[in-house]
């Protein structure tokens, strides 16, 4: 729904393809929501051009504060600010006449006055809180209280071309889902502000015209991310019953509203980094009386404010030991999550490799194991990436023995990266992914597949080579005489 | 003068096939080789991965078809030779029926050998290398290697067998005190078929597969 595509591009006057253009919003993937704001000068007024917004970039508070002074600083200052209650990038896809339908268009005049205008700046995207604001922005930068009209009102009013004055003509929106109301009421705004800009012509006053709204109309479509789980491929996935589900989406979700972007657990060892850790979710459960019950670590480990500690970590060339210390876990006043890792060189490759070696919870004495060293595993100059990485759904990690503690607990790690040897700066290096490109399945399909082929080859071979016998031939000769006795 | 020699059936179908099969393993490499994945390039992952199912099954069905088709190449062989002398000397077709049985009996072993190893085919539990267990691999490739003794033991015994039984067939057309003797040479030939079945049996004599 976001991205708009332009069909006729040449029959589209430049200055609207400049505007249509700039209305392609790419998924962003960002859950903030957006509002467009549209810029322009009377007739026969230019500003200096500025630069639009990279395709994408949300403009926030600063920068839409620096385009309005910008603006107003040498174009006219008197500004009509036409503010509807929700306006989003989607309407203007839906109603403008963006797939060639031109005709259909509800908004003749807005593009009449972008085509006619010397000077526009179009911002596809300002955040909403920002485009919230805009009123306090424009009555600091023209220092003018600003007067609530309608086109009635502004007939009376006497405009002054020094005197900075801001005009707000409050424009509604369908309050429904009623897609028939909101074309009509688009089409209604439409029809006021080509009235206003009439009226302003008349006055023969330059201004700045400026269109845009309170809040969005439309929430940004929601990623789902039903393929993530699965730590690796199988073309054996069994389906995991509703209720698990149910409650893998609502942690996918709250983890996504949560997902930003912050960097890795760092370990330093005299300055430089040692260990490089990194998850979307870290989430450990202990089953207790017959329920799990999970306690999230992520906001303890990443993000702003999160600062885990790692005392008792060690690193050398061949061990690598990563220690996360919480507080109140589950019921443990100290609870500890240790990475062990460790690399060698093996003959067979002749290359070094590095395992994670064992996931070690720690609590109140007691040490739960979970091995890893069979599916965690990397060249020692990369980091290991996988998507999913726990000890119960296509484990990676395995309890240490059957009488072990681990077998009570369960951890999961989301989008888990990590890296023990050979950490250059605080990067991490080329990431060796858990998922291969040819999966088992596909190797044996390959196998099978190829066995089918030489076989139907052989068998096409014997059958082309199948020849009438017509060495006897004699079209003119006498036929065959079979004797019947012997 | 190369297009004439391209419209060949043969030739379209072998060019093809080899194309295809270079080009998958040539694009492979070079994709392996340019992105530095060489690492993951692992005979052993792809032995321990693959399901001991595929070659057990491989094997059965490489044990009847390799032996069928070995049958009956040597049937049609002998036959049309039989078929063919038997026009001018009739006397023939009941003697050198015995050719057609040597044959027959090469794939009535390939058929005995695929259900005797498909009844060692159990199901099991594992789904990881550790779980499935070393029992298993060895049961499948086993199996496996055992279809593919008795089939390809088989293949050629029949062919063997086949032109042998032809020319046994003509030269008893000829001359009836020629066949007798020859039928010493088809029993050598069969006999390599039998060597095929004994190795198999001993092959699968130690597969236990299950849980």
């Amino acid at each position: 729904m976001a991205t708009t595509r332009i069909l006729h591009l040449s029959r589209i006057p430049p200055c609207l393809a400049v505007f249509l253009g700039l209305l392609n919003v790419f998924n962003s993937g960002n859950c903030d929501e957006q509002v467009p704001l549209i810029l322009w000068t009377s007739e026969g007024i230019s500003m200096p051009t500025q630069s639009p917004p990279t395709a994408g970039h949300i403009v926030g508070q600063q920068q839409l504060a620096s385009y309005l002074e910008k603006a107003l600083n040498v174009g006219p200052r008197n500004v009509v600010l036409f503010l509807q209650d929700k306006m989003s990038i989607e309407d203007f896809t839906m109603y403008g006449g963006a797939f060639g339908n031109k005709q259909d268009s509800v908004f003749p005049n807005l593009e009449g006055a972008l085509r006619s205008s010397a000077s526009s700046v179009v911002l596809p995207a300002v955040s909403w809180p920002a485009s919230n604001a805009v009123i306090g922005q424009l009555q600091d930068q023209l220092e003018t209280s600003p007067l609530y009209m309608d086109p009635e009102t502004l007939s009376q009013l006497r405009l002054n071309a020094s005197s900075p004055a801001l005009l707000v003509f409050r424009l509604p929106y369908g309050i429904g889902a009623d897609l028939m109301s909101a074309k009509e009421v688009l089409s209604g705004n439409d029809e006021v502000i080509g009235q206003v800009l009439s009226i302003m012509k008349t006055q023969a006053v330059p201004y700045t015209a400026i269109y845009t709204a309170l809040r969005p109309s439309r929430e940004a479509a929601s990623l789902s991310l039903e393929a993530g789980v699965g730590g690796g491929r199988s073309l054996l996935q069994y389906r995991s019953p509703y209720k698990d589900r149910e409650r893998e989406r609502e942690r996918q979700r709250r983890i996504k509203e949560k997902a930003g972007v912050y960097g890795p657990v760092e370990f330093k060892e005299n300055e430089n980094t040692c260990i490089l850790l990194w998850a979307k979710g870290l989430s450990v459960s202990i089953l207790r009386s017959g329920n799990w019950e999970d306690h999230d670590l992520t906001s303890s480990t990443f993000g702003e404010g999160a600062s885990p500690k790692l005392h008792g970590s060690s690193c050398d060339k061949t061990k690598a030991r990563l220690v996360l210390n919480y507080e109140n876990v589950l019921g443990h006043r100290s609870f500890k999550l240790i990475f062990g890792m460790s690399q060698r060189y093996y003959k067979v490759s002749a290359r070094r490799w590095f395992t994670l070696d064992i996931v070690e919870l720690e609590y109140d004495g007691t040490k739960a194991t979970f091995n890893g060293s069979r599916n965690i595993y990397a060249p020692a100059e990369y980091s290991y990436r996988c998507e999913l990485v726990t000890s119960f759904r296509w484990p990676l990690l395995v309890p240490r023995s059957s009488k072990d503690p681990s077998n009570q607990w369960r951890v999961t790690f989301e989008d888990f990266q990590i890296q023990g040897f050979n950490v250059t700066g605080s990067d991490f290096s080329y990431a060796s992914d858990c998922a291969g490109f040819f999966s088992p399945g596909i190797w044996m399909g390959l196998m099978t597949s190829l066995l089918m082929v030489l076989v139907l080859t052989y068998g096409l071979h014997m059958i082309m080579q199948l020849r009438t016998m017509d060495r006897f031939d004699d079209p003119k000769g006498p036929a065959i005489s079979v004797p019947q006795t012997e | 003068m190369l297009l004439e020699w391209m419209m060949n059936g043969h030739a379209i179908l072998y060019t093809g096939v080899t194309l295809a099969f270079w080009s998958t393993i040539l694009i492979v490499g070079i994709c392996y080789t340019i992105f530095d994945l060489g690492f993951r390039f692992d005979v052993a992952w792809f032995l321990t991965e693959t399901s001991p199912f595929m070659w057990a099954n491989l094997g059965i069905g490489l044990a009847i078809s390799l032996s069928v088709v070995g049958a009956a190449w040597g049937i049609y062989i002998t036959g049309s030779s039989i078929i063919g002398g038997g026009v001018k000397a009739p006397r023939i077709k009941t003697k050198n029926l015995v050719s057609i049985i040597f044959c027959e009996a090469v794939a009535i072993y390939g058929i005995i050998m695929a259900i005797v190893i498909s009844n060692m085919a159990e199901s099991f539990s594992g789904t990881t290398p550790e779980t499935i267990g070393a029992r298993n691999y060895q049961a499948g490739y086993s199996m496996f290697g055992a279809g593919l003794t008795v089939g390809f033991s088989n293949l050629f015994c029949g062919i063997c067998v086949g032109i042998v039984g032809s020319g046994a067939a003509l030269a008893d057309a000829q001359n009836a005190s020629l066949f007798v003797k020859i039928l010493i040479v088809e029993i050598f030939g069969s006999a390599i078929g039998l060597f095929g079945v004994i190795v198999a049996i001993l092959q699968t004599s130690k597969v236990k597969m299950g849980d």
